[in-house]
């Protein structure tokens, strides 16, 4: 992994000396030892800043969008998941293809800092990771540790499509062979499989906890609307009171308006501080659209047009 | 100040009879979360937790409150208010969370104006603290005037030792509160309890990890609103949802609003409200003063760090790391706290 | 994909439905909403998403 972060540093340092992009959006060691926080780098001399490893969650495709009517190029680095943004940033306008380069990095799996966090040493600081296939191997002055990625890993990353980035303009590190842990939609067949009522008490249950805080909804790369329904004040379409209701008609909405466009990043899933599994929303939607459409993941190919957005014979008519 | 003890096995005794008398709010196990809700007996009860997802605060001012609400018959408005609040016991409620509260207290029970739907809940509310058993890499209550043993703003404040547990009783509320109940707290062995209590808080006190002084910060925010500080990563990397702020104890904005419910008839409501949305600082001509991330970010932290000292000498931010947990991209109050110290080595 | 989705979280199957009339088709006009009129009936009230105060 060192390899990998000292040829990403010398990438990104290139790119700024060149002149080829004015900043450098990549992963930074964060404020506890098994977390990353996004880092934006404007000059040659910042790039020792840049780190890589089984910490780097974020989705840092997100951020390109608050660029869009700047000068300048950008560069992001990206894991496999990350890319399929990119994909669909660029079908939907959102970004131009020559203003952005891509670093991609092929992913092994990233891990759940919290969970890792409570095993090690408080105050311990990093020495080095090392990816040993079905598991990490963290070393740190307090003493070395070793993770298995099954128990480990987010959830997002227990099925994991495409560890190597879809679309980049350079990669960094050896490709990753495509590790699955679980099965893809065990869990939204599961709930598939229960009543009316157990579907009922489960959902509301769930969103009975949502706090309204818009973490999922702002993580997302595909929400890019300028100003979303939710903020919108006249007319109120759904009111700030945070009830079950409410908290419905936001999920619902959100789930929705990214069906066909979710690229199944899971960050959603990731930031919910109140542990909502939003991913088992938009996976049902993805799971749909695989059997009525054969609709591959969106963003896996540049220029897929999504099953909801055009009309095609062969569609499934159930509505007529 | 007199102390009590409680043996372990009549904690549920305690929490029954609590539960029966009070309206008992208690922290619980909702799937991976630990949050504070209603309980009715002991049976729910979560006694061992490092510190809940979201803190009590909703006790006294919940995400959601009805003010009143409204009826226009034609000619007459008729107004109606909820009715009194119920007797509550808060339990379980971590130091931080308590010292928290301590800090809303200036805020809705001021000289100038008093906010009753607060002080209601306030006067109607006991509060048994429990001292923590553990040091999180997140907590940083030490540096905010806090410890993990602190029972500042409780009426009751229990500490685990050993089988039993070891009450402090702060206030007449408190006292009221264990008379009542005086077949479950014995004072026999308060003594050793309490040095064992002042041994605990030693050594919890040696365990924080995270290095923050708050020393000559407000200084430098004193005389400079514009630091390029400001302009940095934070603002780039924030994604302005509301979690630092709805998971914040101290965080106290709420927003007011009509929720009709027919053509003559509604509610008026108060919500929780982040500043770190941008429709909180929007104004009805569409001017906005806190236009980007960035002014927000300085906002929040402005608040925490200096505005609260200013105007009630008392710092907004208790170190329950509650933020620094959650935030979805490792903004981190400590690590802030730390560069502006840098920063005031070179203004 | 709605209906799916709706009946993913909890919503009766059928208390959602979407059907494609053309402006000629009286008959089916009138049959659909037979239909679904008693189908409505026998679930009978919503209770999911009801709007109760705080």
């Amino acid at each position: 992994m060192m390899d990998v972060i000292q040829q990403l540093r010398e990438q990104a340092k290139k790119l700024l000396e060149e002149k080829k992009v004015d900043l450098v959006i990549g992963f930074g060691q964060g404020t506890e030892l098994a977390r990353t926080t996004p880092v934006f780098i404007d000059s040659p001399e910042g790039v020792s800043k840049l780190t890589w490893g089984p910490f780097c969650a974020n989705n840092l495709a997100k951020y390109l969008t608050d660029y869009k009517n700047a000068p300048g190029n950008i560069a992001v680095v990206v894991k496999g998941c990350d890319s399929r943004s990119i994909n669909r940033l660029l079908d939907d306008n959102q970004i131009s293809r020559d203003k952005v380069v891509i670093i991609g990095v092929p992913c092994s799996g990233q891990l759940e800092w919290q969970k890792v966090s409570a095993e090690i040493k408080p105050g311990a600081s990093l020495k080095e990771v090392v990816d040993n296939g079905d598991s990490v191997s963290v070393k740190t002055d307090a003493g070395d540790y070793k993770f298995d990625k099954k128990d480990y890993l987010l959830h997002r990353c227990l099925v994991c499509e495409n560890p190597n980035p879809v679309v980049s303009d350079l990669t960094i590190g050896k490709e990753q062979p495509v590790k699955n842990y679980e099965d893809r939609f065990a869990e939204v067949q599961a709930l598939e499989q229960m009543s009316t009522e157990e579907k009922n008490a489960y959902w509301d249950k769930q969103f009975s906890r949502c706090l309204r805080c818009y973490a999922c909804r702002n993580v997302c790369s595909v929400c890019t609307c300028q100003t979303c329904v939710f903020d919108q004040m006249l007319p109120m379409w759904v009111s700030k009171r945070t009830n079950l209701s409410e908290n419905t008609a936001f999920h619902l909405t959100r789930a929705f308006h990214v069906a066909g466009r979710c690229v199944d990043c899971g960050e959603c899933d990731r930031v919910c501080p109140m542990d909502i599994p939003l991913r088992k929303l938009n996976q049902k939607i993805h799971k749909d659209l695989g059997d009525l459409f054969e609709s591959p993941t969106p963003g896996t190919k540049p220029g897929l047009v999504s099953p909801l957005g055009e009309f095609s014979p062969g569609d499934p008519e159930e509505f007529m | 100040m007199e102390s009590r003890v409680v043996n372990k096995g009549q904690i549920s005794e305690l929490l029954d009879k609590l539960a029966k008398d009070y309206n008992l709010i208690a922290p619980i196990k909702e799937e991976t979360m630990t949050l504070f809700r209603r309980v009715s007996g002991a049976q729910d009860v979560l006694l061992d937790y490092n510190n809940s997802d979201i803190s009590p605060k909703g006790c006294f001012l919940p995400q959601n409150e009805k003010t009143f609400s409204y009826m226009y018959t034609g000619d007459t408005l008729e107004i109606n208010k909820p009715e009194g609040v119920q007797k509550t016991v808060l339990f379980g409620a971590r130091p931080c969370d308590i010292k928290a509260i301590l800090t809303f207290d200036p805020v809705f029970e001021g000289v100038k104006f008093g906010d009753e739907y607060y002080s209601n809940k306030r006067k109607s509310t006991v509060i048994i603290g429990l001292s923590c058993s553990k040091v999180l890499s997140t907590c940083f209550c030490y540096a905010m005037g806090g410890g993990p043993c602190d029972g500042t703003g409780s009426d009751l404040l229990l500490t685990e030792i050993g089988d039993k547990y070891y009450v402090e009783v702060n206030t007449e509320k408190g006292k009221a509160l264990v008379d009542a109940y005086s077949q479950i707290f014995s004072s026999q062995g308060a003594e050793q309890l309490a040095k064992d209590k002042e041994e605990l808080a030693k050594k919890l006190s040696g365990e924080f990890v995270r290095k923050v002084d708050l020393t000559g910060v407000k200084e430098v925010l004193d005389g400079n609103f514009e630091l390029p500080y400001w302009d940095g990563d934070n603002a780039k990397k924030c994604i302005g949802c509301g979690t630092c702020t709805y998971v914040c104890p101290t965080c106290h904005c709420f927003d007011i609003f009509d929720y009709p419910t027919g053509d003559f008839t509604g509610d008026r409501l108060r919500c929780w409200d982040s500043c770190m949305f941008p429709e909180y600082t929007l104004e009805a001509g569409g001017h906005n003063p806190r236009p980007t991330r960035k002014e927000r970010i300085r906002n929040r932290f402005m608040h925490k760090i200096k505005y609260h000292l200013d105007r009630y000498n008392m710092v907004g931010c208790v170190g329950c790391g509650r933020c620094v947990n959650k935030c979805p991209v490792n903004i981190d109050i400590t690590k802030i706290i730390n560069d502006l110290k840098e920063v005031a080595q070179n203004v | 994909m709605l209906k799916r989705l709706l009946e993913y979280v909890g919503f009766e199957p059928g208390r959602f439905q979407a059907r494609w009339i053309s402006g000629s088709e009286g008959a089916k006009f009138t049959t659909t909403i037979k239909d679904m009129t008693e189908k409505i009936k026998s679930l009978g009230p919503n209770k999911k998403m009801r709007d109760d105060i705080l």
